[in-house]
């Protein structure tokens, strides 16, 4: 078995992010999977792109665009952001 | 006056401190790689095309390895005479072969030298720069400026007036989230631009005398709720920061755009003023892109942010000024204790949470109102300490400012099993039914009585069997005096109820999540007849005494007593024990109608 390398992007452990740790990912060419070094995530890009997609789930206002602060006690006031807008 | 000003900073590494490391990519560490130059080049030259296209000046501070590179000498010439750019310095970026060769470490973070080598790096730097442009520079900055720095460089080189001076809440997160590698201890400083005192970076000169002569600002200007709740590198005006978060949707990221408006949103709190800070390193840029994120991404996100503060620009919402420009306009409209506040709204989570941060000479502090207005962090400036860091002191990585309550650190209201976090708040009991208001949520209004700032929240029910009781809570930061008075008022007629008010305070002391030394901390309560001391020795001690005049902790490892005083029926303090390291004091009254109005005071201990 050769040595681990980096792939094509430098993926980030999914399972190391969703506990505020930044851990890069290892690529094992010979069983064409990614694993980490400090957890016991191991997959290949699918599931690395599906689980960082589950992760945003908590960021519940990642695409509004707030429209006013409202009063210091009241809501924000926002919408869907739509693409190119500034 | 009404003003958004934004400062942005580019700095040309070519030798970049996070490309310059390829650890698994099977090469060795080459600082001098021709292709690394060539390719930190490219990115600063895009970096400042980009805010030049959008209209916006920037500030250059020119690294070490720069100053033996005449091409980024010249562009830095060119880029002022023709954008009115300022050439600046940056004491970081320091890592390069010249670098190495001379001072034979590997070490980067000026404040982490000895004293020796600060003085002679400084000088070194100054002197090439001088060598480079004929003149000094007025602007200067690192992740973490330390006092001694700050003073030295003031002290031989008059010129600097601004300078990048700390990164908010920098610390244990940051080197948790970098799988314990990340040695920038630095938080506990205050998130907007400050003046620092000469004794100790992180806090607000209280004068003229204790003025360091330079206006410092943060690194980035950070999400007050996610970078203290979370990693804090993740939630600033840093596009490719906000990448790493992976806060972005289809390579869209509002987010940023929402984390520029708040902070314009808070100068209605701060007289008109607000800030922006945007410092990209070329790392943040690779051509190899940086995590998930490709180099096409990571270059959308910068033309995005820029792009945005350029149609504030056209739309006459943002000033965008050189530091040095800030620093003159920042010290023609602040004076020393005028207090930096933040009214916080989530703009992530969606989570409705609401912090508010106060900053001032005398402390910074934190209230939740997710927990009822409860204290969650709060740092004793007063104190002024004289905290030396680099190589040769106590200090060696460690630059944060001590806490007396961090509520992520050492715990906040929750606990497991026993024990008591950080936090202060209220607890009301009535027989056997007792309520923290850590428990009941809220929102804040801001107001100013006179010099003094207020926060007042919306009232809230406090529920017992058999009745239920309307509360306010009221807290007035007395400008220019290191007290928070507290009134908790009751709104509904309670019958023939008396309620029990507790207000305590349960502190700590630190930097980190874990509890060093008690034993030099001194409970005292006393009253015009009586007073009781203890000694701090972990038995779980509990004093109390009638009509309280002061109930206070003296700690010596801080230089700090934190007092309170106001209406009782009698005080307390409790001493911590070896699971439960911390230290409570409190005053209690009971009452069926009316309020409770004490002050909590932060000192400093001779």
């Amino acid at each position: 078995m050769s040595q681990a390398t980096k792939g094509r992007l430098n993926y980030r452990c999914p399972q190391c992010f969703q506990r505020d740790i930044d851990m890069d990912l290892f690529y094992d060419a010979d069983k064409k999977e990614y694993y980490c070094l400090r957890c016991c995530f191991r997959g290949d890009e699918e599931k690395i792109l599906r689980m960082n997609e589950q992760i945003k789930d908590k960021y519940g206002l990642i695409m509004a665009r707030i429209d006013s602060f409202g009063e210091d006690a009241g809501d924000l006031e926002y919408h869907t952001y739509k693409k190119g807008e500034l | 006056m009404d003003k958004f000003i934004v400062n942005i900073i580019h700095r040309p590494e070519l030798s970049p401190e996070y490309a310059e490391k390829v650890t698994g990519r099977g090469k060795k560490e080459n600082v001098g790689a021709d292709d690394l130059h060539d390719e930190s080049l490219d990115i600063f030259v895009f970096q400042q095309e980009t805010a030049h296209a959008n209209g916006l000046k920037t500030t250059i501070q020119i690294t070490y390895a720069s100053l033996f590179n005449d091409i980024i000498v010249e562009m830095a010439k060119h880029d002022h005479e023709v954008y009115g750019d300022e050439i600046a310095l940056s004491l970081l970026g320091l890592p390069c072969k010249q670098f190495k060769e001379k001072y034979k470490t590997k070490d980067f973070c000026i404040w982490m030298f000895s004293e020796e080598d600060k003085m002679a790096i400084i000088d070194d730097c100054f002197s090439l720069f001088y060598e480079k442009f004929g003149f000094y520079p007025q602007s200067t900055g690192s992740y973490y400026l330390d006092a001694f720095s700050i003073n030295y460089i003031k002290e031989k080189y008059p010129s600097v007036t601004c300078a990048v001076a700390t990164c908010w809440e920098e610390g244990p997160k940051a080197y948790h989230t970098c799988n314990n590698s990340w040695y920038t201890f630095m938080d506990g400083g205050p998130w907007a631009p400050w003046i620092p005192s000469k004794h100790n970076t992180h806090c607000p000169a209280m004068s003229k005398e204790d003025d360091s002569g330079i206006v410092a600002i943060p690194h980035l200007s950070r999400d007050l709720i996610a970078c203290f709740d979370g990693n804090g590198s993740n939630f600033g005006t840093h596009p490719q920061n906000v990448l790493r978060g992976l806060v972005y949707k289809d390579n869209e990221l509002p987010y940023f755009f929402n984390l520029v408006d708040q902070y314009r949103h808070l100068g209605k709190y701060n007289n008109g003023l607000a800030y922006n800070m945007v410092f990209v390193g070329p790392g943040w840029l690779n051509k190899a892109g940086r995590w998930e994120a490709p180099y096409e991404l990571l270059k959308k996100s910068y033309e995005d942010g820029m792009a945005y503060y350029g149609k504030l620009k056209k739309e006459g919402k943002c000033d965008d000024m050189t530091m040095s420009e800030f620093a003159d306009y920042y010290r023609s409209v602040k004076s020393y204790d005028e207090p930096e506040v933040a009214l916080w709204k989530d703009i992530l989570y969606g989570s409705q949470k609401q912090y508010f941060w106060y900053c001032d000479p005398y402390m910074r502090a934190c209230l939740d109102f997710n927990q009822g207005g409860a204290m969650i962090d709060l740092r004793p400036y007063v104190a002024q300490l004289d905290w030396k860091c680099g190589i040769g002191t106590d200090h060696v990585y460690d630059a944060s400012y001590p806490y007396l309550i961090q509520a992520n650190y050492r715990a906040g209201y929750f606990t497991h099993y026993a024990g008591a976090g950080t936090v202060k708040s209220l607890k009301v009991s009535c027989g056997s039914e007792e309520i923290d208001l850590a428990l009941v949520r809220c929102k804040a209004s801001w107001s100013k009585e006179g010099e003094d700032t207020v926060i007042t929240t919306t009232p809230v029910e406090i529920k017992f069997s058999d009745f239920t009781m309307e509360l306010q809570s009221k807290f007035i930061f007395k400008r220019g005096t290191g007290e928070v008075v507290i009134e908790r008022n009751i709104l509904n007629d309670i019958g023939d109820h008396e309620v029990m008010f507790d207000e305590y305070f349960t502190g700590a002391f630190g930097t980190t999540e874990y509890q060093s030394d008690m034993t030099k901390l001194k409970l005292i309560c006393e009253s015009e007849t009586e007073c009781e001391t203890v000694d701090f020795n972990y038995k779980c001690r509990t004093v109390d005494v009638k009509d309280a005049t002061s109930v206070r902790v003296v700690i010596p490892d801080v230089e700090t007593i934190v007092e309170m005083t106001g209406d009782n029926d009698f005080g307390e303090f409790e001493e911590g024990h070896a699971f439960s390291p911390s230290y409570r004091i409190s005053l209690k009254k009971k009452l069926n109608k009316g309020g409770m109005r004490t002050c909590l005071k932060l000192q400093k201990a001779d």
